[in-house]
């Protein structure tokens, strides 16, 4: 009881604001930065998978580039390195830019696996039907690509979230940063990162959770959205309705 | 059904090319077809008609240019020469693609794979719905007649199942009943039951000699030589991406004319 009192002195009802701020702007780090990434990742997917071989060489450049190059360098390049060569983006700006260049090549690998994981018979079916090539990607390519892809995605979505923490080398006021503010103001550094990897811990354990339980639904087949669900339960109603007179049952049927 | 009629381009016992009787009115027409792949002729001068209503059947050795055929019809395949119409529209001519519209062509010709081909993610009522909805049909609408469908098929107790929880033959059937939700004037086979057991090929038979029954136009690839027999009005022989023989099926199956004909029905028959 004496070393647990002892270990928590520092005030934190004073910086409750400051907390909530700051993980505010953790979690719209994380927002803007895998919306960014995930569009970005998805485009440079696509280039590598396109018939026009530069569009292909310039996706792969990219993409084993900002792999290979540690995020932290890429931070310092995107603010401090283009702010001495006049180019200053705000923090927030650098920040999640870093975020989208290093997240959007990694995921840009697991898109591209997932796609091209996709049986070419399936682009086939959708063609023989008279969809169009967008039809052909939206409803029959895309869907089956993000469950193949969902398990990585989701584990570079808490990634990223962690990954915002790199942030404070340049003072981006997440949770990180003021984490280290509060040290240098009470020098309780084991308290308070105890206290702000927990804060992590809190954020990241639920998402995660959350993503592998929406992996679960997709792969059962439940529908997720509103209008599909209507349409199953419009579908369930009208296949209850008694069977049509005219034909014979197959001879499945007649003995199940 | 029974009744033989001068159903393709070729009198029986003609090899290839030469262009017989022509009947009034094919849904499908192939004249001097040809495709190479990297070089090597896969299909050489291939001609055949389909006429409206009428079955005909592809018969022949693995890799004699079959699938290729079948996937030219709706250009899945681009063939290098020879022209094809289909209902009345010249679709390829040439090596160049005619068809000014190519959903149109497709919703004109129902294909069925060897494999299925469902969608994994859709449930077989939605699997029937799609090319409905993207061709402008209302969904309410679209979704009866994905039941009617599946009704049909004999499987509407099974409509909201995914494909992977579904039997090969239930998928095929479904597969069917996709195939035809665009109201297709003809339908294209590639080996529907190939890939499938006894019972489950029984199933599909069943569902295909229905679709026959009800006048259903179809180009079938097979190698269920006893339902060739007994559904099709025209069956061709091919061979080396050549049509070695083409007539009524009692002609081609009872009393073929040529040696590798003859030869491939052997064969077929001590392996069964
Ligand atoms: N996309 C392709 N690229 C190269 N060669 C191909 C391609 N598709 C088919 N071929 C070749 O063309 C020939 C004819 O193939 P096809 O699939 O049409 O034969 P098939 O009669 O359908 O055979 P099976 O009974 O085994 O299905 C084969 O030798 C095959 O290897
Ligand atoms: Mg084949």
């Amino acid at each position: 009881m004496t070393t647990a009192a002892g270990l928590f002195q520092v005030p934190w009802s004073d910086y409750r604001s400051d907390l909530l701020d700051a993980l505010l702007k953790t979690v719209s780090y994380t927002a803007v930065s895998f919306a960014g990434a995930a569009l970005l990742g998805l485009v440079v997917a696509l280039l590598r998978l396109s018939r026009v071989w530069p569009l292909r060489a310039l996706a792969a450049v990219y993409t084993e580039l900002f792999k290979n190059i540690p995020l932290l360098a890429i931070i310092f390049l995107t603010y401090f390195g283009l702010g001495s060569v006049d180019i200053r983006l705000d923090v927030f700006t650098a920040g999640c830019l870093s975020l989208i260049v290093f997240y959007s090549a990694y995921l840009s690998e697991i898109f591209r696996a997932a796609i091209s994981g996709i049986h070419d018979g399936q682009t086939e079916a959708g063609e023989a039907l008279g969809l169009g090539r967008l039809s052909v990607f939206g409803h029959v390519i895309f869907p089956q690509a993000l469950r193949l892809a969902l398990p990585g995605t989701n584990t570079m979505l808490v990634d990223l979230l962690k990954g915002t923490s790199l942030l404070v080398t340049i003072s981006a006021a997440e949770l990180m940063s003021e984490a280290r503010l509060i040290t240098s103001s009470t020098f309780r550094a084991l308290e308070v990162y105890l206290v702000i990897s927990a804060v992590y811990f809190a954020l990241c354990y639920p998402l995660s959770q959350l993503l592998l339980a929406v992996e679960r639904a997709i792969r059962a087949g439940k529908p997720l959205t509103p209008g599909r669900r209507r349409r199953l339960s419009t579908a369930r109603a009208l296949l209850a309705e008694a069977p049509a007179p005219a034909g014979t049952p197959s001879p499945k049927e007649a003995t199940a | 059904m029974t009744e033989p009629v001068t159903a393709a381009a070729q009198a029986p016992g003609t090899t290839t090319g030469t262009t017989a009787p022509r009947p009034t009115d094919a849904v499908i027409r192939i004249r001097d077809l040809g495709k190479s792949f990297d070089g090597r002729r896969v299909l050489d001068d291939v001609s055949l008609d389909v006429p409206r209503g009428r079955i005909v059947s592809i018969i022949g050795q693995s890799g004699g240019g079959k699938t290729t055929l079948l996937r030219c019809v709706n250009l899945l395949e681009r063939p290098d020469t020879g022209t094809i119409e289909v209902a009345g529209e010249t679709v390829h001519s040439d090596g160049r693609i005619v068809c000014r519209d190519l959903a149109r062509l497709r919703r004109t010709v129902g294909m069925v794979f060897q494999r299925f081909h469902l969608f994994p993610h859709l449930t077989a009522v939605e699997n029937v719905m799609l090319a409905q909805v993207k061709a402008g049909v209302p969904e309410r609408q679209a979704l009866e007649r994905a039941v009617v469908l599946l009704r049909r098929v004999g499987l509407a107790h099974r409509g909201l199942a995914h494909p992977d929880q579904m039997s090969g033959g239930e998928q095929q059937r479904v597969a069917i009943a996709r195939a035809l939700a665009l109201k297709p004037e003809v339908l294209l086979f590639d080996e529907p039951t190939s890939s499938l057991d006894p019972e489950a090929t029984r199933e599909v038979l069943w569902v295909m000699r229905e679709l026959a029954e009800e006048g259903m136009t179809m180009m079938l690839v097979t190698h269920e030589l006893p339902f060739a027999r007994e559904v099709s009005d025209w069956v061709a022989f091919v061979d080396g991406g050549r049509i070695i023989e083409a007539g009524p099926p009692a002609e081609v199956l009872g009393r073929p004319q040529q040696a590798r004909t003859r030869a491939f029905l052997t064969t077929y028959e001590s392996a069964e």
